[in-house]
């Protein structure tokens, strides 16, 4: 592979997430929350394409939808409605929250004629008796849906078993990415990870995954040739990247990577993530092969959970697993506004941490923003205490002073504006 | 506040309001007893759509923090302990039931005497209301440390399927086991089990068919009763559905309120128009209800209150009392699609005869809130009437400002007279 291959699949995937609605590939089905299983929709022949939502004032959504539904909701929703998504052949909402549910009530008032617009009913348990047979009830729901769109057919359990196995390749590089940005956030930051990301959930699979393979192998490779121990003597990944604090950011869905940029721009390494997005997309649970249709439910249900299923034990203790493996100094909270589920998990959340010894930092976030002037300045003075911290604790012949300034081809991409929807 | 003064009418109140305050009262009082040395019998925290049925059958005592909530934010007392949670990190735009009872047990203070609630020894809450139960519900049992049951409901969206209900069914078995375990009593069996839940469900099925047919008194003009005297009296099928007091209860209500239409008394002086309510009561302001009311201006209906009338058990299920509880449980107002929430308020604009329909859009609760701008819409274009939506919050009196309402309100009224 070289170093131009690489270069031009980000670049592809980096402008597939920056411009969804021009990147995907007919025909298309349009999925909003990542507990929908892209799966289904491709083994239906179909292409799955994760609808966002576009920053900034929304427009015609304001008539439906109060301005206390989180402002993901309602941009999505105006996407919607003013024909941003016209050209899918379907929209897959899943049952999270009470606000997305809202904008899926909408959508369904006014969505074009023969368009499907399904509901994928979900538990929000991810336990307990029943859980498993029913979450499978619903995947087959779907596929029998989709299976009625225009353009598609009725899955076939080789389908399944193909586009499963297509889609967990995408997830393995996107896991090999991360492990890439946790050892060398200077070679690939967070927000250019992110924005990658996002970008696999847009374009043809297939693509993703040969795409997101390049870069994984490109940088892998550069970061075996500029960094000897993958890790360091007490166990901990190696600290490079000029001496920034390394940190977890937690949050929802995203809607640009513009906050993650501001956490950088202000001093710190995105260097693991409880995103929507990002890290509670790499693991999966198993499930056997017996139905394909249980065996989806169960890598949904046995997924990192997000802050709508409970019981919430696994959550909190993934998240405090993580930030230890990790290694970071400290955790930042982008917390959408008006959004219960993360707001609600957010006190305990900070206080396992704290236990964990990682003090932590909430930013609010609305419209895929935040209220940039005094976010920044409280990003930059919680990043400097961490930096200080982290020279008392850690001393001069810290590993992370060893690769000072050096900055990788990645993050020439992660400046403002790169990936802007 | 330096808001104008408004003028409102006198309250025509009910005489069994009397009895209510004592009903109120004493079902606090038992939950305090229960949690004494000598009470010994288990206190259950449920959300206000919890199938409260198998618990009483259980012998364990359900208490509800919603209507603490609202008996807090009545009282124009809520603020001090959504701020105590705002402090301990829980964001300002949460549901201000929640906030407001993590304040009091966060503070250990709270409106019962000085008391917040008794400590629960198990906790149950039904996503059929919101999300937001789930999460505070987590927050509750971290704070106490005691076991919890969340039962999930799947979104009704278009009605029910078999496989949603065997789902809502199972746990609702599981429940039994866990509410008996968490009380530490021994599991009951089967027959025992559902023979007691049988009597209990009767007596709640009796409930909601008074409660159906007070409702029905109020197609009535003048109505006999408005929206004031709804919002309190739902207190006992809210608390007490499926005891014999909630029954005796509302046989005195429906006799009073019978008593009333027979002799053409309403509940507002010189009924003019007649008004559906949706959403939950603004607790803290009533005072808008009667300034409506001062304008000749009745609540005949509210989606609120309505939505107990629901619980109505199907007796073709009466061989399986879980089943008919794993569909009711389900198909509750806040848990049916929009679709169908629309022809419940069509049908109930047709029924009570209202000119006109109110929304109290809830900051606090996004579950009842969203969608209220495409019913509005529906009932000002498929039915031709008026709507108002008010931006207010149930508990939270922050999020409200009563003066520039009341000129909204004003608006409103002249349209009514226009159409009159
Ligand atoms: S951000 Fe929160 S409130 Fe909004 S859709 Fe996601 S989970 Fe729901
Ligand atoms: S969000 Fe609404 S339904 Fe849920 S607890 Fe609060 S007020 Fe009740």
């Amino acid at each position: 592979m070289t170093n131009s291959t690489a270069s031009g699949a980000m670049d592809r995937l980096l402008a597939a997430g920056a411009d969804p609605a021009a990147h995907a590939p007919g025909p298309a089905v349009g999925y909003v929350c990542s507990y929908v299983p892209e799966e289904i929709i491709l083994a239906a022949g179909l292409h799955p394409v994760r609808l966002g939502a576009r920053p900034g004032p929304t427009g015609p959504a304001d008539s439906r939808l109060q301005s206390f539904s989180c402002s993901f909701a309602r941009a999505l929703l105006d996407g919607l409605l003013s024909g941003r998504w016209n050209g899918l052949e379907g929209f897959v909402f899943a049952y999270t929250c009470d606000s997305l549910r809202a904008a899926f009530e909408s959508w369904r008032i006014s969505a074009p004629p023969g368009r499907l617009v399904h509901f994928l009913n979900l538990p929000a348990r991810i336990e307990g008796p029943g859980v498993l047979d029913y979450a499978a009830s619903e995947m087959r729901r779907l596929s029998e849906a989709l299976g009625g769109v225009d353009g598609a057919h009725p899955p076939t359990p080789d389908d399944l078993a193909w586009a499963i196995g297509l889609i967990g390749a995408v997830r393995q590089n996107l896991e090999g990415l991360a492990r890439v940005r946790r050892a060398r956030p200077d070679l690939l930051p967070g927000s250019t990870y992110m924005a990658m990301a996002r970008g696999a959930a847009v374009l043809d699979r297939r693509e993703a995954a040969t795409l997101t393979a390049a870069v994984a192998d490109e940088l892998t490779a550069a970061m075996g040739a500029t960094v000897s121990p993958s890790r360091t003597p007490s166990g901990a990944p190696p600290r490079p990247g000029g001496g920034r604090p390394r940190v977890l950011v937690l949050g929802g869905y995203l809607e640009t990577e513009e906050p993650l940029r501001l956490i950088e721009e202000s001093g710190a390494d995105i260097v693991s993530d409880d995103l929507c997005l990002g890290g509670r997309r790499l693991e999966f649970g198993a499930g056997d092969d017996s139905d394909p249709y249980r065996r989806l439910a169960a890598m949904y249900l046995g997924r990192t959970p997000c802050p709508t299923k409970h019981p919430p034990d696994r959550r909190f203790e993934e998240i405090r697993s993580r930030a230890t493996t990790d290694g970071v100094d400290g955790a930042i909270f982008l917390l959408q506004k008006f959004c219960d589920p993360h707001a609600f998990d957010y006190p305990a959340l900070r206080d396992t941490l704290a236990e964990a010894g990682v003090p932590s930092l909430v930013i609010e976030v609305e419209l895929g923003a935040v209220s940039t002037g005094q976010a920044r300045t409280r990003l930059e003075a919680f990043i400097e205490t961490l930096r200080q911290t982290a020279r008392t604790s850690r001393g001069p012949g810290h590993p992370r002073g060893a690769a000072a300034g050096a900055r990788g081809p990645a993050a020439s991409r992660a400046g403002r504006g790169g990936g802007r929807m | 506040m330096s808001e104008p003064v408004r003028e409102i009418a006198q309250d025509r109140r009910l005489t069994v309001d009397r009895e209510l305050k004592g009903l109120i009262l004493k079902h606090y009082m038992s939950a305090f007893r229960a949690k004494s040395p000598l009470g010994r019998k288990p206190v259950a925290w449920v959300t206000s759509g919890a199938p409260v049925e198998i618990l009483l059958a259980l012998g364990i005592l359900p208490v509800y923090p919603e209507n603490y909530g609202a008996l807090v934010a009545s009282r124009k007392a809520a603020l001090p302990y959504c701020e105590a949670a705002e402090q301990a990190g829980y964001s300002l735009d949460l549901c201000a039931y929640a906030r407001t009872n993590i304040g009091t047990f966060l503070l250990g203070q709270g409106e019962l005497g000085g008391r917040p609630l008794p400590p629960p020894d198990l906790l149950v809450a039904a996503k059929n209301i919101c999300d937001v139960v789930v999460k505070w519900w987590e927050v509750a049992a971290r704070h106490f440390g005691c076991p919890l049951f969340i039962l999930d409901t799947p979104y009704a969206a278009d009605g029910l399927n078999p496989d949603q209900v065997a789902y809502v069914k199972g746990q609702l078995e599981d429940l039994v086991v866990f509410a008996s375990k968490a009380a530490r009593r021994r599991v009951p069996s089967k027959e025992a089990f559902e023979s007691k839940l049988s009597e209990v469900l009767e007596l709640t099925r009796q409930t909601v068919s008074l409660w159906n047919g007070i409702q029905a008194l109020r197609q009535a003009s003048p109505t006999p009763a408005s929206a004031l005297d709804m919002f309190t009296n739902m207190f006992p099928i809210v608390t007490l559905r499926g005891t014999k007091t909630c029954v005796d209860y509302y046989r005195k209500v429906t006799e009073e309120l019978s008593e009333r239409v027979k002799q053409g008394y309403g509940a507002v002086p010189l009924e003019k128009y007649r008004l559906i309510w949706d959403n939950i009561a603004i607790w803290y302001d009533f005072d808008l209800v009667r300034y409506l009311h001062a304008r000749g201006a009745a609540f005949v209906g509210e989606t609120y209150t309505d939505a107990w009338g629901i619980y109505d058990f199907d007796p073709s299920d009466a061989h399986d009392p879980l089943q008919a509880m794993a569909r009711q449980y389900s198909l509750i107002l806040l848990n049916i699609g929009l679709g169908i929430r629309k022809e419940r308020l069509f049908r109930m604009v047709r029924s009570q005869r209202a000119d006109g329909v109110v929304f109290h859009s809830c900051r606090s609760c996004k579950t009842y809130s969203l969608g209220q701008y495409e019913l509005a819409r529906a009932v000002r274009d498929e039915l031709g009437l008026p709507t108002l939506v008010i931006e207010a919050d149930m508990a939270d009196s922050r999020a409200y400002s009563a003066g520039p309402t009341a000129t909204r309100v004003d608006a409103f009224l002249e349209i009514l007279a226009g159409k009159a």
